[in-house]
């Protein structure tokens, strides 16, 4: 044996060290036994929008009698509640909404078991703006807002408001209060991060040249001033370049707020939408802060569940609409498939509210308005609701509504029993993941999604959670996944001022289009302010005020 | 051999710094300000290190057996230091000399390692190489230690678990090394035999390092344990000596049944008196029955509705005899109706009007008891009052947490309430606040039912006196999309408990 050792067989020696503690340490995770728990995959019928697709229903005959209507809405998510609850409210009764699922909600759908009810989709409301007018009438109505203060601001039900702690972000192993990275920064980094929000306080209270806001919401509302709208033209992220927003902490939550409200990456959202996530929301109450938002256990499912206690009776589930055209007489007929007694039926009216995603109502009626349908473009999304025998315990700030991962590829998850107001310890729960497919090609990312491999995906969740709470795949119960194939609008480039979304706008004939999609923002306001357009334009055709 | 000789100072160095660390570690998190505790132990540690080393020259025959037993000897006593750390801080009188004294020995033990190692290593090296080569495996190995320990060991092993497989790895290089010597040494055999023993002691202890820890949560009583459980809510564990008997909640101390007596009284009475004709009372949290106890003072009440959230405390303090007794029997009482509920949820539901309400909830230590003293709450509050009722909050020490009493007295006032605070001295809590709230002002009572130990009209002028030093530095009001009252209180307390 060589007295001297020489440096390879010191390096080897260091590589055998490391190589027998990494296989130590897979060793002992092989010991501990992955998580076993029950994985279903839920979501939207897909089978019966791809047989409209490939138009399997072209030649079907209607035995049934046609139900005469004034007025036929296709589709049961906000846009469509919403047309209906205002023409509700405006006295127009002679309509009929039809609801492919089983149950109206659309994006805005919530599920529930013996532990908590939980969204599906959208789970909250910002307080609404000055001008997002309809948005209070409803929260008035709703109980939502209770009342108004001396000072002419309004009161929000405490309970419905998101209680605190609202957010919280894992970065560098441990949790930090809300959602914008502030610890372990370097001067540059905290002096650019203030910098981005006092650009976006300007905005939020900048007017153009017309006077209107620069960033409204409804966004239609929005200043019409061209230097203004010349934002869209480019992307939020050579807009970062050009005002030389770099530093690594703030691109990714600029990153992160692309992908939570639109689905989508930087460099593929204009400018002028991703300006308006930060600037659009100026909402004030007499007993909260500008930035607060409602919320409930199942998210907007609240909403959806209030609309649809006020419309029961003009509401028709698993009906799904296969064809609308316009018949002999000149009314507009529209022809559905029964998904629960497999038979078709017939409705004829005089106007047709068409309340799907724009994509559908292209497939649905017999001589569809031109449209661009290459700038209309969806991010698939995949929502996972996770049952848990109890929450684990995680470092930093203790537990919060929105909990987020600093650079994951996930936006986090939402805790479904924060608005609880008990108080039992250790208690089960629910939790709603939220997952984008934002970077990926929507068309393959959305094949994906179709194919999807409940055990890998429950891998990559469990991986993720297990990073800001370490054993919970130990406390999971079943986890339920709900792949939406075309998740959410994504405001490309020139799309929102753009010459296809102006087009979107126009009906055919005596049908009115409704929907979020013809904002490019999917949301809420945007939704229910589509509606009430539609429902408008509907009052104003049958000559009601 | 010199190769494996060589990794031998590896592995060791890589143990000696993994326990340096794991004691600063624990010191930190059970000590806090982590700077001081840090820099303390390491100095010791490197100190005691240099003491090994002078020791070494002592050792003048048999160096590779006792070079063997400073590894047995480092392994058992560094692989069990954390855990010795853990299981001995509510034990002992002052847990900086355990402490030091751990880190003292383990040092001294590492410290001797090198040197008798280079003495081992001396005849098959020569000086320069041999100082060269140990050395670099000790640094190579103390780089691998401080990445190894904040990256992999603490995030998935935890600090218990850590520092018992350094142990063992500290005891397998005692058996490598008997395994090169087996020639040259003698009573090989009960040699090995220790040092198996000592690697398989770590072992148990690396896998039963969960039920250790758990040993060491319930065994921070310092009373005998007449009765333990855990509900659904929460961990109720009574301890009894003499004729003390204390109630604990997830650790906390609820009442010791020595001056429980003015805790009760002093929530009670001052409201209950002013009254006159309280028929209808509703007390929420409270299940021990205490509170019940001293309103069934006042003959002219007709109902009591008790809501706590947990059966198992309202069925102890119903049923179990010695309990049973501490409150009179007041739980059995007919005009007492028990619902085991959430008391927020309860109240939004009940239609009830009641002359005085005693709410008697845990401290707001965490959010979802910030709920229970929100605005919102006391709105609802409100609405189970009739126009002329009463209640009354105990709200945390006015003298440790001031900011958080006066938010909520705040709080209440923020509704619309006419507050009137007042405190309490009780040995085993401190001086303790309340906060009567009531829709007209509040008249303190003339008279008061016989037999009281602490509450009379003398003493209740006391209590209304807030000293300079219990008055507040902020005003806010707690709502339940700000938890100020929570983020005060745990800064309060948190700040309280790091100086005394």
């Amino acid at each position: 044996m060589s007295r001297r050792i020489s440096r390879a067989t010191f390096l080897k020696g260091l590589l055998g060290c490391s190589a027998a503690l990494a296989a130590g340490k897979i060793a002992l995770d092989s010991v501990d036994d992955q998580p076993k728990f029950p994985c279903r995959i839920l979501g939207p019928s897909m089978d019966v929008g791809h047989k409209i697709r490939d138009l399997e229903f072209r030649n079907a005959k209607v035995e049934s009698p046609a139900l005469d209507k004034k007025l036929v809405i296709i589709g049961g998510g906000v846009a469509g509640l919403s047309a209906a609850w205002w023409l509700r409210r405006n006295g127009f009764t002679d309509f009929a909404l039809l609801e492919l699922e089983k149950s109206v909600g659309g994006n805005s759908s919530s599920g529930a078991n013996d532990v908590s009810s939980y969204p599906w989709g959208a789970h909250y409301v910002p307080l609404a703006n000055e001008e997002s007018t309809i948005v209070k009438t409803l929260f008035e109505e709703l109980g939502i807002i209770s009342g108004i203060d001396p000072s002419g601001l309004p009161l929000y039900n405490d309970l419905y408001m998101c209680h605190d702690p609202e957010e919280r972000l894992f970065k560098d192993g441990t949790f930090q209060e809300g959602l914008i990275p502030r610890r372990g920064l370097q001067r540059k980094d905290k002096e650019e991060v203030n910098r981005f929000f006092a650009l976006m306080g300007t905005y939020r209270q900048l007017r153009g040249n017309d006077g209107k806001r620069a960033f409204a919401i409804p966004l239609e509302l929005s200043s019409q001033d061209a230097e203004l709208l010349a934002l869209d033209n480019i992307s939020m992220e050579e807009w970062m370049k050009t005002n030389n927003f770099s530093t690594r902490p703030l691109k990714w939550y600029i990153d992160y707020c692309c992908r939570d409200d639109y689905g989508s990456s930087p460099q593929n959202v204009s400018a002028w939408a991703g300006i308006h996530y930060f600037a659009g929301r100026n909402g004030k109450a007499a007993n909260a802060e500008t930035n607060s938002v409602v919320t409930w256990p199942n998210g907007n499912g609240f909403l959806i569940d209030q609309l649809k206690s006020m419309l029961q009776q003009f509401v028709r589930t698993d009906a799904a609409v296969i064809r609308l055209e316009k018949n002999e007489a000149g009314r507009l007929s529209t022809t559905f498939y029964d998904t629960k007694k497999h038979s078709l039926g017939l409705y004829s009216s005089e106007f047709c509210i068409c309340a799907t995603p724009r994509f559908l109502a292209q497939h649905i009626m017999a001589d569809p308005p031109s449209l661009d349908s290459s700038a209309l473009v969806y991010g698939p999304w995949l929502v996972a609701n996770i049952t848990l025998k109890m929450m684990t315990a995680s470092k930093g700030v203790g537990l919060a509504w929105d909990n987020v991962r600093y650079g994951s590829p996930s936006l986090g998850y939402v805790v479904a029993t924060h608005q609880n107001i008990t108080t039992r310890k250790n208690a089960p729960t629910v939790i709603t993941y939220y997952y984008p497919l934002a970077q990926d090609d929507p068309l393959k990312a959305r094949q994906s999604l179709t194919k999807i491999d409940t055990d890998e995906w429950s891998k990559r969740i469990v991986e993720d959670l297990e990073k800001m709470n370490p054993g919970i795949g130990r406390q999971i119960v079943s986890m339920d996944l709900w792949p939406w194939g075309h998740g959410m609008i994504r405001p490309s480039v020139g799309f929102i001022w753009g010459e296809a979304r102006k087009k979107m706008q126009q009906p055919a004939g005596k049908v009115f289009f409704a929907h979020s999609d013809m904002s490019g923002i999917s949301n809420f306001e945007e939704a229910q302010y589509r509606g009430v357009e539609a429902a408008k334009m509907v009052l104003a055709g049958a000559g009601i005020r | 051999m010199t190769y494996a000789l060589l990794i031998t100072a590896f592995v060791i160095s890589t143990c000696g710094l993994i326990y340096e660390l794991i004691a600063g570690t624990v010191a930190s998190y059970l000590l806090g300000d982590s700077v001081t505790q840090f820099s303390t132990v390491i100095g010791v540690y490197l100190f005691s290190m240099g003491i090994g080393s002078f020791l070494s020259r002592y050792v003048d025959k048999e160096i590779i057996r006792t070079f063997v037993q400073v590894e047995m000897l480092v392994g058992l006593v560094g692989g069990c230091s954390a855990a010795l750390l853990f299981l001995s801080f509510e034990h002992v009188e002052n847990f900086r000399i355990l402490l030091y004294s751990i880190v003292t020995i383990i040092g001294i033990l590492v410290g001797l390692e090198i040197p008798l190692l280079m003495r081992i290593l001396k005849d098959r090296l020569e000086f320069k190489e041999l100082v060269s080569q140990v050395f670099t495996f000790d640094y190579v190995g103390a780089l691998l230690a401080s990445l190894l320990f904040p990256l992999l060991l603490v995030p998935y092993l935890g600090l218990v678990r850590s520092s018992f497989l350094f142990g063992i790895l500290n005891a397998a290089v005692s058996i490598w090394t008997l395994q090169l010597f087996r020639n040259d040494l003698k009573n090989l055999l009960v040699l090995r035999a220790m040092a198996v023993a000592v690697a398989l002691v770590l072992t148990g202890g690396f896998i039963f390092s969960d039920q250790l820890m758990t040993v060491a949560e319930t065994s921070s009583y310092q009373e005998p344990i007449i009765f333990s459980k855990s509900s659904p809510y929460q961990r109720i564990v009574i301890t009894c000596k003499g004729k003390e008997v204390r109630l604990f909640l997830n650790g906390n101390l609820q009442f010791n049944s020595r001056d429980e007596y003015r805790y009760h009284e002093a929530l009670v009475h001052p409201a209950m008196a002013s009254l006159k004709d309280p028929q209808d009372i509703l007390v929420l949290g409270g299940g021990d029955g205490m509170a019940v106890r001293e309103l069934l003072k006042y003959p002219a009440v007709k109902s009591i509705t008790l809501v706590d959230l947990d059966p198992q405390i309202t069925d102890l303090f119903k049923n179990k005899g010695l309990l049973a007794q501490l409150n009179n029997n007041a739980l059995v009482d007919p005009r007492v109706k028990i619902i085991n509920q959430d008391a927020f949820v309860w109240l939004r539901g009940s239609a009830e009007k009641f002359d005085c309400a005693i709410i008697d909830f845990p401290d707001p230590s965490n959010f979802s008891l910030g709920k229970l003293y929100s605005d919102t709450f006391y709105r609802a509050v409100k609405r189970a009052l009739k126009p002329e009722g009463i209640a009354v909050i105990q709200s945390t020490s006015p003298y440790v947490a001031k900011n958080s009493y006066w938010c909520v007295v705040n709080t209440l006032k923020s509704v619309g309430f006419q507050t009137k605070p007042y405190h309490v001295y009780v040995p085993s809590f401190g001086d303790w606040g309340y906060v009567i709230a009531s829709n007209r002002p509040f008249v303190a009572a003339e008279n008061y039912p016989a037999g009281l130990r602490y509450v009379s009209r003398e003493s209740l002028v006391q209590m209304l006196i807030f000293p300079p030093d219990m008055m507040p530095t902020e005003q806010c009001i707690n709502k339940l999309n700000n938890q100020k009252l929570v983020h005060l209180f745990e800064s309060e307390w948190s700040e309280y408990v790091e100086t005394y």
